[in-house]
């Protein structure tokens, strides 16, 4: 009964969200872009620090579809190439939070009690700290780099998840078949991996799209402030303060890095939207509505 | 009702947070708004500490410059002349000096300058073992005769004393209370002409006109120098007449400035030049031929050019062409394949190579990416470490490196350029580089007095540390400063020393 | 006299002002943790070439690091109480003292972002709602979206490139008092109050939008139609006068974030605020002044969640009982 009604909510959804627009296309750009930064390394026309001074700073081309930068490097390879580093650091720090994060606000919510109270405690004290803050005295500690954006952004979206989780595991809690199967005396385990977590992948789906895209944006500001992804690997954010210096003799140099970081943000943010739409259940209720008449 | 009360309590906040929003804390910093005359200087960074005899920081001796006095200066073309000493005379021997100094000099708190300061000054450098001391190195006693005469008694002839002693402001003549208080570091007190007034941390240090200044009261009522680390934002700054004097500009931008009639721009050859240099105290780098191998990898030409656009020369020794000094040399040239051969008669195949470099000086961080990109080819995978600048001295010192890239600033006589690095013992041998040969040379031509003997001292002795590669040479860059036309009295110099005691600013100041 | 204290609206703000305070002391453990986590002694890492056993002991003593643990972490607090948050490794100036200096540059930033923000959220979102589902709509959700993945740096430096760099009109970056010259803060702050409000407005449209979309939808709106009032009246003096406080509580919230996030902006613009300053003593490994500023900041932000939530509850009973 419980699972049957579940697949076919599930069944409805991708129908649902096919007649959206906006998030098809979004999820094609996103699913270009997924494509682009896995093959990155294979389709990018020049190495990322393959330097060619004299042919610096010149504006895009059919040799050069970006131009190049002050050292005389493809513009286009180093986007994509970067394109890939943010989003292997986004996905990574991303899982990362969902990993942690799902876990304390599910058995906070699943709990209750104490053990409620107190990780609700520390996921209010984190999130009494702006985000780039706390990123900021992670690498303060740490020192700067890849591993360390990972785990200062992964640290910085954990409470989000935490409380997302938490308060879906405790909607879902309250629920006739998850009471039942308590009383029936069913393991723990058992029906968290059954009941509770089937029921909460909608609300962390849309999360995590948008967790996704702020990660990408937050990684892009740690490495224009030069705490991220260091030289020569190139990093957007990095590729973009570096185009300070030349921005008004070679706008290739920032226009670029930039619009890659805007396409796969909104991207995200769109299809996120769009799965908000279709997963949240408040939501769902409006659009099936409008959708019938 | 309940409305209202929320609307009341935000107008209140608002005003409360406007209020906060409009006050100005405490000191405020003078941006020149008001006082006529002010000099707003920008610098791309911020000296680490004030005490001249301490610091190597050439952002600390660009204030410095106008805080304090050695015994003599360097003028335009680098010959010496008096300065807090108005004249002296050398003993047949060549081993005892006698300064006589200038009366009436006072520092900037009013007490008097006496030899007793020149004696404190040069013991202090010598008994601490403080960053110049070897430029002290021959000196045997220091005594004062009398108030105004200062006897430096020496082991050995030294042709350069007089450029150790005040070839820049790191053997300034400091005054002992303010020394004895430690608050040199950051309240200094000199004889120059400009008083230290106030330093901001991240923002600007002012210095106001010292009226009693033994060479005539400055012009200007006083210089703030002000950090603006961006480069862009200087010149911007410059631009829009928000400050009056900059020399941290970028050099792609020199080209299309030259037009600018807003402002004047000056390049001037200097005696400044960037190196690399590896460390000999790791393996492989201690192998003559693997440094001989990076030293042909690398490609000298793009480094300048991405470097200076144009501004400076490549060079593979340290003295320029223009300079009394200069040796041509250019045993190396970018030949990958010569760099490798060398590898493999060494037997070594280093994988990586921990190149350290610094936010401070972005061509270190420009050129690291073009050698990382030039040794490639040879299996070798360049770590480029970017750190602050104090943590880059301390990584040098420390030597927790494999190549690092700098520059000296500031030399004027042969020594200055080779000793301090290159000498077994020197002070700079951070790459603990050791040829018994150059050694010798170099303590010769300390005490050469005949000027061709000491020239072709040198002269070997440059020639022995590029083949052995202790420093690879890149480049000697130009001194590029840029300031607004209403300023006069002013020259760039090519030591790079920073004096404004001259100048005067017409009408208006920085808004 | 004791109705004030059993009224609700006290109750539930001395509630939320424990539930705050429990919170702060929590941060307080992070920040004061912040200098402990580090690997390497950080007062040697801090003086660096400055290094002197004198130097370095002293340094150690003033921040109290030679004292155990336990007892460092409650005289911190003690400290900070009375507004002592230490000294910089770097220059020995009091962190409080340097705190206050740039505080004065980051709220201006952060009020005028705010600003901006609202002047173009307000009318934006309110259309938007007033034309849900029609073309305008659409253009001013997918306007708002591409505004918020908008990496904010780079709206800055772009918008320098073209104001200040190529045009001229503006300075590239600076900061002027506002008391001391008006002109020149105005003309300071114009670009990055932009690049804070620009993005800051993609956000509270959405707000603003949806906030107006659920009063409109209330009952006593439908009604006010239904009695005849012309559109114009309806919209004004019921739609939005009751929207209004939940914007206002999304302004205090979006002025929260911005303050965490105005430090990319602050270093673009070479902004003297505490953004820049954080940014600079992470670079110095400057322990006191990061932990101060992140204090200071996350205080901030508790303070002003906490004023938000309690203008809620103000307006919304339902609130005030859970």
């Amino acid at each position: 009964m419980t699972i049957a009604t579940v697949e076919t909510t599930r069944v409805a959804s991708w129908r649902l969200l096919l007649r959206n627009p906006m998030t098809v296309v979004s999820a094609a750009v996103l699913g270009v872009v997924i494509v682009v930064a896995v093959a990155a390394n294979w389709i990018a026309p020049f190495g990322v620090n393959d330097v060619d001074v004299p042919n610096a700073l010149q504006p895009p081309s059919g040799e050069h579809w970006f131009g190049t930068d002050e050292l005389g490097r493809d513009v286009l390879s180093r986007v994509l190439v970067a394109t890939q580093a943010s989003m292997r650091v986004a996905v990574v720090s991303v899982a990362f939070a969902v990993v942690v994060g799902v876990t304390v606000g599910v058995i906070a919510g699943y709990r209750g009690g104490w053990v409620d109270t107190v990780f609700m405690r520390v996921v209010d004290v984190m999130f009494a700290f702006p985000v780039l803050l706390l990123a900021l005295a992670v690498v303060a500690i740490l020192g700067p780099g890849t591993t360390t954006t990972i785990l200062a952004i992964g640290i910085v979206y954990t409470p989000i998840f935490a409380r997302v989780a938490r308060a879906s595991t405790l909607s879902v809690r309250v629920e006739p078949f998850v009471q039942m199967s308590r009383a029936m005396g069913t393991g723990n385990l058992y029906i968290l991996a059954r009941h509770i977590i089937p029921n909460i992948a909608g609300p962390l789906i849309v999360q995590t799209s948008l967790s996704l895209a702020f990660a990408i944006l937050s990684e892009a500001a740690l490495s224009f402030l030069g705490l991220g992804i260091q030289p020569p690997q190139p990093s957007l954010g990095r590729m973009i303060f570096d185009s300070q210096g030349f921005v008004t003799m070679a706008w290739w140099m920032a226009v670029f890095p930039g619009a890659a970081i805007v396409v796969i943000v909104l991207a995200f943010n769109l299809v996120g939207d769009g799965l908000r739409d279709v997963l949240d259940p408040k939501q769902r209720t409006m659009i099936e509505a409008r959708s019938k008449q | 009702m309940t409305r209202s009360a929320v609307l009341a309590a935000v107008g209140v906040a608002v005003a409360v947070v406007a209020a906060l929003t409009a006050c100005s804390t405490g000191d405020r910093v003078d941006l020149g708004g008001d006082s006529s005359g002010n000099l707003v200087a920008a610098i791309a960074g911020e000296p680490d500490q004030l005490d001249p005899q301490k610091t190597s920081a050439y952002f600390s001796f660009e204030v410095l410059e106008n805080v304090f006095d050695t015994l003599v200066e360097p003028d335009a073309n680098l010959e010496m002349r008096p300065a807090l000493a108005e004249s002296w005379t050398v003993s047949p021997d060549q081993l005892v000096w006698t300064f006589h100094l200038r009366r009436s000099v006072t520092f900037h708190d009013g007490s008097p300058f006496t030899a007793d300061d020149v004696v404190y000054s040069y013991r202090r450098i010598i008994d601490q073992e403080l960053a110049n001391a070897d430029k002290l190195s021959a000196v045997t006693g220091i005594t004062a005769a009398d108030p105004s005469t200062v006897v430096i008694t020496l082991k050995q002839p030294t042709p350069n004393l007089l450029t150790n002693l005040g070839g820049f402001k790191g053997l300034a003549i400091v005054q002992r209370r303010n020394v004895e208080s430690g608050e040199i570091a950051t309240h200094p007190v000199g004889t120059g002409p400009f008083a230290f007034q106030s330093q901001k941390s991240g923002d600007s240090i002012i210095l106001k006109a010292n009226p009693t200044y033994w060479a005539g009261a400055p012009k200007v009522s006083g210089v703030t120098f002000r950090f603006i680390s961006e480069p862009s934002t200087a010149l911007s700054a410059l631009q829009a007449g928000e400050i009056d004097w900059t020399d941290s500009i970028p050099t792609q931008r020199v080209a299309q400035l030259k037009d600018d009639d807003s402002i004047t721009l000056a390049t001037t050859a200097s005696n400044d030049y960037w190196y690399l240099a590896l460390n000999e105290a790791r393996p492989p780098w201690n192998d003559l031929r693997v440094r001989q191998a990076i030293a042909y990898a690398i490609d000298r030409d793009a480094i300048v050019q991405a470097t200076s656009y144009g501004t400076a020369v490549a060079n593979q020794l340290a003295i320029p062409q223009g300079n009394p000094w200069y040796t041509p040399y250019d045993a190396y040239r970018h030949d990958v394949d010569k760099a490798k051969s060398l590898l493999a008669d060494a037997g070594a195949a280093p994988k990586s190579l921990d190149m350290l470099v610094t936010n401070e000086y972005p061509e270190t961080v420009t050129a690291a990416q073009i050698i990382a990109d030039n040794l490639a080819p040879l299996g070798i995978t360049v770590n480029i470490r970017t750190v602050d600048f104090a943590t880059w001295l301390d990584e040098q010192n420390n030597g927790h490196f494999d190549m690092l890239m700098m520059g000296w600033l500031g030399n004027i006589d042969p020594d200055d350029f080779y000793y301090a690095q290159h000498h077994t013992n020197g002070s700079s041998n951070a790459q603990k580089f050791s040829n018994p040969e150059v050694d010798r040379l170099l303590d010769a031509g300390r005490v050469e007095i005949n000027r061709n003997a000491r020239a072709g001292e040198y002269a070997k002795a440059a020639t022995i540390i590029a083949d052995q590669v202790s420093y690879i040479y890149l480049y000697n860059p130009s001194v590029i400063q840029a300031w607004t036309t209403r300023l006069s009295g002013y020259e760039a110099r090519r030591d790079g020393a920073i004096r404004f005691r001259t100048a005067t600013l017409a009408s208006g100041g920085a808004a | 006299m004791t109705a004030v204290f059993t009224h609700p609206i006290t109750r539930f703000i001395a509630r939320r002002l424990l539930y705050s305070l429990v919170v702060l002391f929590g941060v307080l453990v992070v920040v004061f943790a912040l200098v402990h986590l580090v690997p390497g002694d950080p007062v040697r890492i801090a003086l660096g070439t400055r290094y002197t056993p004198e130097a370095y002991n002293a340094l150690r003593s003033a921040s109290g690091l030679d004292r155990p643990l336990v007892e460092q972490f409650f005289g911190y607090i003690g400290s900070a109480l009375t507004g002592d948050l230490g000294v910089s490794f770097r220059n020995g100036d009091p962190v409080t003292v340097t705190l206050l200096e740039r505080l004065p540059a980051t709220v201006s930033l952060g009020l005028v972002g705010i600003l901006i923000a609202l002047l173009i959220a307000l009318p934006a979102g309110i259309w938007s709602a007033l034309h849900e589902g029609r073309v305008s709509d659409a253009i001013v959700r997918i306007t708002s979206q591409f505004g918020v993945s908008i990496p904010d740096f780079w709206l800055g430096i772009l918008l320098i490139a073209l104001f200040a760099s190529t045009l001229g009109w503006l300075p590239t970056s600076g900061y002027r008092p506002l008391l001391d010259d008006p002109a020149g803060w105005l003309r300071h702050i114009v670009l990055p109050g932009l690049t804070v409000g620009l993005v800051a407005a993609a956000i509270m449209t959405r707000y603003v939008r949806s906030a107006v979309l659920e009063v409109a939808s209330m009952g006593y709106v439908r009604t006010a139609r239904s009695k005849g009032l012309p559109p114009q009246v309806v919209t004004f003096r019921h739609t939005v006068r009751n929207a209004l406080v939940p914007v206002l509580t999304i302004t205090g919230i979006q002025l929260a974030t911005i303050l965490g996030g105005v430090i990319v902006v602050e270093v673009v613009f070479a902004w003297p605020g505490l953004g820049r300053l954080v940014y600079n003593a992470v670079a110095a490994r400057d322990y006191p002044v990061i932990q101060g500023a992140v204090l200071l900041i996350a205080a901030l932000f508790l303070l002003i969640n906490l004023i938000v939530d309690v203008l809620y509850a103000v307006v919304d009973p339902r609130i005030r009982l859970a």
